[in-house]
C-alpha cells in the first residue's frame, strides 16, 4: 500500500514535467472561465471602496477585458515587489495592475501594446521642502524620498535624483504616511496620485514639480513566449482605443475627482 | 535482512525528498542565474575586497541584533525584578508589559512604534527598530529570569542575610551568578529568536539582510537565488551561534558537576 | 523569597503611577500639538460592520473577514503543524539514525531561518511547484454552490483558495518543527521503567509506543501545544507579505483609504490582543486545573 502510493506520487510528479508544455493562456482562461488578474493597490489605478470592493480604473479595464472574453474575474492582489515573480510562477493568468513597460522588466516578462501613459510626479512636505521647485532641489544628499519598492518610481528616484536618501515600503500607504508625519522631504509616485493627495491635506503638502518629470508606458504583462495572448491583449487594446472606452475611463479615474466618494 | 531494509527505507526517503527537489528545481520554467549572485555578497576588485548588498545587509542585521541583546536583557531583568518586588504598581505594569507584549505579533507591534509612537517623540527608525526588538524579546526574557530568580532556594536570601550582606550585594553576588547559570541555556536561545525576528524590522525601511534581499529581488528578479542566498546567511549565522552556545553550555555542565 | 508577598503601596509605587501619568499625558499632548493630528475614531466601526442597503443587513466588512481569516489560517496550520510535528517528533526521539537525521535537518532548518524569508521562499517554490497542479481552484469554480459555501465556511473562497492553502502549508510547517521539540521532549520524559512495564507483559516495542508511550505523552505535551497555537496566531501575521487578506493585511489596506494610522494600528493590535490573550488565559486556567502535577 506504502509503495504503491510512493510510485502513484512519483508518477504524478513526473507527470508534472510533460503536463506544463505551452499552451496560450487565451485557452486556460476559456477552458476554465475565469481569468486571474495580478494586482496591487495602487491610488486610483486599483484601490478598495467602503464596502471593500475593487474599484479602480484598472479595475474596469480588467472587468471589461473578462466580459469581452465571456469569462468571469477573479483578482489577486500581490505585494509589488513580488508581483513578477508571482506571474512567472503562474500565480495569475496577466498582470494588469499599471505596470509600467521598462527593459529590466522587458528582460523577464512580455509586454502588450500601452493602454495607457502615465509619468512620475512628487508630492512634498511644506515645511521640509520649502522653496524647492524643480528636480535638482531635491538631488541633495540631505534630502529623504519615500518611495513604493520595485516600482518605477524607485527606478526613477535612482535615475533622476541619485544622490538624495531612498527610504523603500512595501506600500504606497506607509511612504504617504512617512511624508506626512515630516520624516521625508517628498513621495514619488505615479500621477495622479501624488496631486490628490496634495489637494487632500492642502495645508501640509504641496506638489513642487508643475509637470511629471517622466512619461511612461502602461502595458498589460504576460508570461514569455505566449504569442497568442500578446496579439489578443493588443488587439483588444486597439479597439477599447477605437470605442473611446480608454479615453472616457482615463477621463473618470485621472481626471476627475468624482470617484472620491466611493472611498471615504 | 530487516536491519538492512530498516536502513535502506530512510535512504529511499532522503532520495525521494531530493527527488522531489530536483524535479521542482528543473520543472520550475526558471532561468536560474545563480553567477548573478556573487556581486551581491562580495566584490574582488584590483586586489581590494568590498562587501556586496547583502553583507552590508548582514552587518545592518547583526548591529540591530546585538544592541537589541543588550537592552532585552537590561528590560527582561528590570521587569522580572519589577514583578517579583512588593510595590503592587510596579508588579501591575511589569505584567501589563509582558502581557501585552506576548499577546500581539511582532510585526504590529513594530508598526505601532514605528508610525504611532516614534513620531510623537521624533525617534529615527532605526531607533525604533531597536526599541521594538528590545522590547518583544525583553517581555521573554524577563520570564525565564523571573523564572531562574524564583528556583534560587529561599535559604540562599537567609544565608546571605544571615553574613550580613546588603540587598544590591546580594543580588549581585549571589543571586544574578545563580540565576544567569540557570537560564543561560534559555536565554542564549533568545537570541538566536533575536536575529530571526530582526528580519522584519524590513518592513518599516531599515535595510537588514532581508530589506536588501528584497530589494535585489525587486530590481533583478533573481526571486530564488537571492532568496535562498537570504536563507542561507540567517542560517550560517544563527546555526553558528546555537553551535557556540551548546559548546559553552557543555563546559558550564562540565564545572557545574 | 516568601511564599506570599505582602504588597504595600509605598513611595516607589506613587512615584511610578506618577512617571506613567505624565508620560501617557505628554504623548497625547505632543499627538496634538508637534504633530497636529485630528483624532478620528468614527471612520473606524464602518470597517467592522457596514449598512448594506441592497441587501437590508448589516454585513461584515473587511476588518472583521481578516480577523475570520486569521482565525482560520491559525487553526489549519496548527493542524498541519501538529501532524508534521508529531511525526518529526516521533522520528528525532525513537527513529532510526536516518530518521534522526530527517528530523534534526527538518528542526533546525526551519528553527535558524526567518519566518519572514521562509514564508517568502515557500510562497513562490513550494506552493507554486505542488499546489497549482492540484488544480483545486478549477475543481472548486466547478463544484456546486454549497461545496463552495462550505470550503469558503472552513478555508476560503474559489479566488484565494490557492494562497490561502499554500499560507497553510508554510505556517504549518513552520509550526510543525516547534511542535516537533515539543513531541520529542514529551516522550523523552517518558520514564523509560513505563516501556519495561509494557515489554514484561509482552507488549511489542510498536504497540508499547503506541498504547503506552504515546498516550502520555500527549497528556504531557497538551499544554505546550495549545500555547504553540497562539504563537501561529501571532506568527499568521507575517503571511501579509505574500497578500493573503488577514487582520494585518486588511489593516493595511484601511489605512491606505484613510491614512488614520494611529486609529487603525490601536485598532488592530487591540483585535490580536484580544484574540490571543482570552486564548492564553483560558489555556492557563485549564492548565492550573487539569495539568498533570509531577
Amino acid at each position: 500500500m506504502k509503495r504503491l502510493l510512493s510510485v502513484v506520487v512519483m508518477f504524478s510528479l513526473i507527470l508534472m514535467g510533460t503536463v506544463s508544455a505551452q499552451e496560450s493562456v487565451i485557452e486556460k482562461i476559456q477552458k476554465q472561465g475565469v481569468i486571474r488578474v495580478g494586482m496591487s493597490t495602487f491610488v486610483p489605478w486599483a484601490m478598495k471602496d467602503k464596502q471593500g470592493k475593487l474599484v479602480g480604473f484598472e479595475i474596469d479595464v480588467a472587468r471589461k477585458l473578462a466580459q469581452d472574453m465571456g469569462v468571469k474575474i477573479e483578482f489577486v492582489p500581490t505585494a509589488w515587489s513580488g508581483i513578477i515573480p508571482a506571474l512567472l510562477t503562474g500565480k495569475f493568468d496577466v498582470i494588469i495592475g499599471g505596470m509600467g513597460i521598462t527593459p529590466e522588466r522587458n528582460l523577464k516578462v512580455n509586454f502588450s501594446m500601452p493602454y495607457e501613459y502615465s509619468g512620475m510626479s512628487m508630492v512634498a512636505h511644506k515645511q521640509k521642502a520649502q522653496g524647492f521647485s524643480s528636480v535638482e532641489d531635491f538631488n541633495k544628499k540631505d534630502v529623504r524620498i519615500a518611495v513604493r519598492m520595485g516600482t518605477t518610481a524607485e527606478q526613477a528616484t535612482r535615475k533622476y535624483m541619485p544622490k538624495a536618501t531612498l527610504k523603500l515600503f512595501e506600500n504606497e500607504s506607509q511612504a504617504l504616511q512617512e511624508l506626512s508625519l515630516g520624516r521625508v522631504h517628498a513621495v514619488v509616485s505615479s500621477a495622479p496620485m501624488p496631486v490628490f493627495h496634495a489637494l487632500k491635506f492642502p495645508d501640509k503638502l504641496f506638489v513642487p514639480l508643475k509637470e511629471n518629470f517622466t512619461k511612461e508606458p502602461i502595458g498589460f504583462a504576460v508570461r514569455k513566449g505566449d504569442h497568442d495572448a500578446l496579439n489578443y491583449f493588443n488587439n483588444w487594446i486597439i479597439n477599447m482605443d477605437a470605442q473611446g472606452f480608454l479615453k472616457e475611463r482615463t477621463a473618470y479615474w485621472f481626471e476627475s475627482k468624482k470617484w472620491e466618494d466611493l472611498v471615504k | 535482512m530487516s536491519r538492512v531494509k530498516k536502513g535502506i527505507k530512510p535512504f529511499l526517503f532522503i532520495l525521494f525528498l531530493l527527488f522531489i527537489f530536483i524535479v521542482g528545481y528543473r520543472n520550475l520554467e526558471y532561468n536560474w542565474q545563480w553567477y548573478r549572485v556573487k556581486p551581491y555578497l562580495f566584490v574582488f576588485e584590483n586586489g581590494v575586497l568590498t562587501k556586496g548588498l547583502l553583507l552590508e545587509g548582514l552587518f545592518i542585521t547583526l548591529k540591530i541584533s546585538s544592541f537589541g541583546l543588550v537592552f532585552s536583557f537590561i528590560i527582561g531583568f528590570v521587569s522580572a525584578l519589577a514583578r517579583l518586588s512588593t510595590s503592587p504598581v510596579l508588579k501591575a505594569l511589569s505584567w501589563i508589559y509582558v502581557e501585552t507584549i506576548r499577546n500581539t505579533p511582532l510585526l504590529i507591534q513594530i508598526f505601532l512604534i514605528y508610525f504611532v509612537i516614534s513620531p510623537v517623540f521624533d525617534i529615527s527608525a532605526f531607533s525604533s527598530a531597536i526599541i521594538a526588538l528590545s522590547l518583544f524579546e525583553g517581555a521573554y526574557s524577563s520570564e525565564i529570569i523571573r523564572s531562574g530568580i524564583i528556583n534560587i532556594p529561599k535559604g540562599q536570601y537567609e544565608a546571605a542575610q544571615s553574613i550580613g550582606l546588603s540587598v544590591p550585594a546580594i543580588y549581585l553576588k549571589i543571586i544574578i551568578p545563580q540565576m544567569l547559570r540557570q537560564t543561560l541555556p534559555m536565554l542564549a536561545g533568545q537570541s538566536v529568536s533575536l536575529i530571526k525576528d530582526s528580519a522584519l524590522v524590513s518592513t518599516i525601511s531599515i535595510f537588514d539582510l532581508t530589506m536588501q534581499g528584497q530589494r535585489i529581488v525587486s530590481e533583478t528578479f533573481l526571486t530564488f537565488e537571492i532568496w535562498f542566498t537570504v536563507a542561507l546567511c540567517y542560517l550560517i549565522i544563527t546555526a553558528g551561534l546555537s553551535f557556540i552556545i551548546r559548546q559553552f553550555e557543555n563546559r558550564l555542565k562540565f564545572v557545574n558537576q | 523569597m516568601s511564599n506570599k508577598p505582602v504588597l504595600r503601596f509605598g513611595l516607589i509605587d506613587a512615584a511610578a503611577v506618577i512617571v506613567v501619568a505624565v508620560a501617557v499625558s505628554v504623548f497625547f499632548s505632543r499627538v496634538s500639538s508637534v504633530l497636529d493630528y485630528h483624532w478620528n475614531w468614527d471612520a473606524i466601526p464602518s470597517y467592522f460592520f457596514f449598512w448594506d442597503e441592497s441587501a437590508g443587513k448589516f454585513t461584515a466588512n473587511i476588518l472583521v473577514k481578516g480577523f475570520l481569516t486569521t482565525l482560520k489560517l491559525s487553526v489549519w496550520s496548527t493542524v498541519l503543524g501538529f501532524f508534521l510535528g508529531t511525526l518529526s517528533g516521533i522520528m528525532g526521539a525513537k527513529g532510526s539514525f536516518e530518521q534522526r537525521f530527517v528530523s534534526r535537518t527538518y528542526v533546525e532548518t526551519i528553527r535558524n531561518i526567518p519566518s519572514l524569508v521562509l514564508v517568502i521562499i515557500f510562497y513562490y517554490f513550494v506552493s507554486s511547484q505542488f499546489l497549482d497542479v492540484l488544480y483545486l481552484d478549477r475543481w472548486l469554480r466547478q463544484s456546486s454552490p454549497e461545496v463552495q459555501s462550505v470550503i469558503n465556511f472552513f478555508f476560503s473562497g474559489p479566488d484565494r483558495i490557492n494562497s490561502f492553502i499554500s499560507a497553510v502549508i508554510a505556517l504549518g510547517i513552520y509550526e510543525g518543527a516547534y511542535v516537533s521539540e515539543i513531541v520529542r521532549g514529551g516522550i523523552i520524559a517518558i520514564p523509560h521503567g513505563q516501556w519495561e512495564a509494557s515489554w514484561s507483559i509482552g507488549l511489542s516495542r510498536s504497540k508499547a509506543f503506541r498504547l503506552v508511550i504515546l498516550p502520555q505523552t500527549f497528556r504531557r505535551v497538551a499544554f505546550p501545544l495549545a500555547g504553540q497555537f497562539i504563537s501561529t496566531i501571532k506568527d499568521s501575521a507575517i503571511v501579509s507579505v505574500i497578500s493573503i487578506q488577514e487582520l494585518t493585511f486588511q489593516g493595511m489596506e484601511v489605512m491606505a483609504a484613510t491614512f488614520l494610522t494611529f486609529e487603525v494600528w490601536v485598532t488592530i493590535t487591540l483585535l490580536y490582543f484580544v484574540l490571543t490573550f482570552s486564548f492564553s488565559r483560558s489555556v492557563a486556567f485549564l492548565e492550573n486545573k487539569y495539568a498533570l502535577k509531577q
